[in-house]
């Protein structure tokens, strides 16, 4: 250990200037960094501002697209009424089942998504 | 200028740790089917990459019998029946999440899949683990005998864990069924009571609307039995499940013609004599 110290060159040791030069010189990258981000960051922002400055100046095409058009539902209209036409409780069961048959009409009976994977299980290193 | 960057540095690291901020926002959100259902998708996509990957090794490995190409296949078969234990392990967990999410199915029945449904897990994750113990290439071959094995059982699970959501279904309806027919008769009766009008015809509609649900519960038990009769022996297990499916398709008919035997009962009803 001493010979080591012995060995250290005092000729050498930098200044005080020269370190400071030294810290600049390493720091010099990021300022590099920081100035083209930075620079970047401008330009897109400059961009930005500029289409959107423009954007009021663009004539906006409205395509015509088709309305969607309501399918005719059959409805069976009772000619003679019976008292139970208005009833609450009946028009509240026949919502209902309208909802019921509309449900079974709609389901999913196959669960076509929920079928087992396809793997391959046979692994052999035989030609 | 050294403030300035230091401020300039700040603003940039706030808007990076603010992006990943929002990400356990959304894997808070509760484990259901939905999710699990991505997972196996996730996982099953994984799987095919990693096959291909296996297969390419393979046959690179039967060509030139050198040491990498040896273990490059290695590695590739590892990877793969890794894999494949999770992809199985993730599609039985979306199946378990589906059971928990269908209403229909009764209480014991989930429960005794729940027990079915996480013993098979429990193999597939068991397995995976044990692969890690494999050095050599007749090692992973023997591992992936075991798999195949075992799945020979898991497929009738699956099967029948698919027909008891389908049977699920169906039972809901047939119940939602049944409770409007009770109301129905709750009112006919009323009606008939009162006399204001005749209830003969409205009875018999909702008549055969009960007839249609019991033959719709005997095809549900027909596909039951179908299911119930795989084997693991058998080599074409979707056959028979498919063949339940039909069944279930027939009871769900049944189900509709007593829904429309329904709305004539409500028409009979609003109807005057």
């Amino acid at each position: 250990m001493p010979t080591e110290i012995l060995n250290q060159d005092f000729e050498n040791i930098p200044t005080e200037e020269e370190e400071k030069a030294q810290v600049k010189r390493a720091k010099r990258p990021i300022f590099i960094f920081a100035g083209i981000f930075g620079g970047l960051l401008v330009i897109l922002l400059a961009a930005a501002i500029f289409l959107g400055l423009n954007q009021g100046k663009i004539t906006t095409q409205v395509k015509p697209t088709p309305t969607p058009t309501p399918t005719p539902e059959f409805k069976e209209e009772i000619i003679a009424p019976s008292p139970y036409a208005t009833d609450e409780a009946v028009l509240k069961m026949e919502e209902e089942v309208k909802k019921l048959d509309q449900e079974l009409t709609s389901a999913d009976l196959k669960e076509s998504g929920l079928n087992p994977p396809v793997l391959e299980m046979k692994i052999k290193f035989e030609k | 200028m050294k403030k300035i960057l230091s401020g300039f540095l700040i603003l940039l690291s706030l808007s990076i740790i603010h992006y990943p901020l929002s990400i356990p926002l959304a894997r808070a959100q509760e484990f259901n089917f939905s999710r699990a259902y991505n997972d196996y998708l996730f996982n099953y996509n994984q799987y095919r990459q990693s096959y291909s990957e296996y297969i390419a090794a393979r046959e690179a490995y039967l060509s030139y019998q050198t040491l990498t190409s040896k273990t490059q296949a290695l590695e590739k078969t590892l990877k793969m029946l890794k894999d494949e234990d999770e992809v199985i392990r993730n599609y039985l967990t979306a199946l378990r999440m589906k059971v928990a999410e269908t209403t229909g199915i009764s209480n014991d029945e989930q429960n005794i899949l729940y027990l079915k449904l996480d013993n098979e897990v429990t193999w597939y994750t068991q397995h995976k683990e044990s692969l890690n113990s494999a050095a050599t290439l007749e090692d992973l071959v023997a591992s992936g005998k075991k798999i195949a094995e075992k799945y020979q059982t898991t497929e009738i699970l699956i099967y029948q864990t698919l027909g008891t959501i389908l049977s699920g279904k169906e039972t809901n309806f047939r119940n939602q069924l049944s409770d409007k027919i009770q109301k129905l008769k709750g009112k006919i009766g009323e009606i008939r009571q009162k006399g204001d009008k005749d209830t003969s015809l409205s009875e018999r509609w909702l008549l055969e609307a009960e007839n249609r649900l019991t033959r719709s519960q005997e095809k549900q038990f027909a596909a039951q039995q179908i299911l119930a009769k795989i084997k693991s022996s058998d080599t074409n297990k979707s056959k028979s499940y498919n063949q339940a499916q039909f069944a279930l398709e027939e009871s769900h008919q049944y189900l509709k013609e007593a829904s429309s035997y329904l709305k004539e009962v409500l028409r009979e009803i609003k109807s005057a004599n």
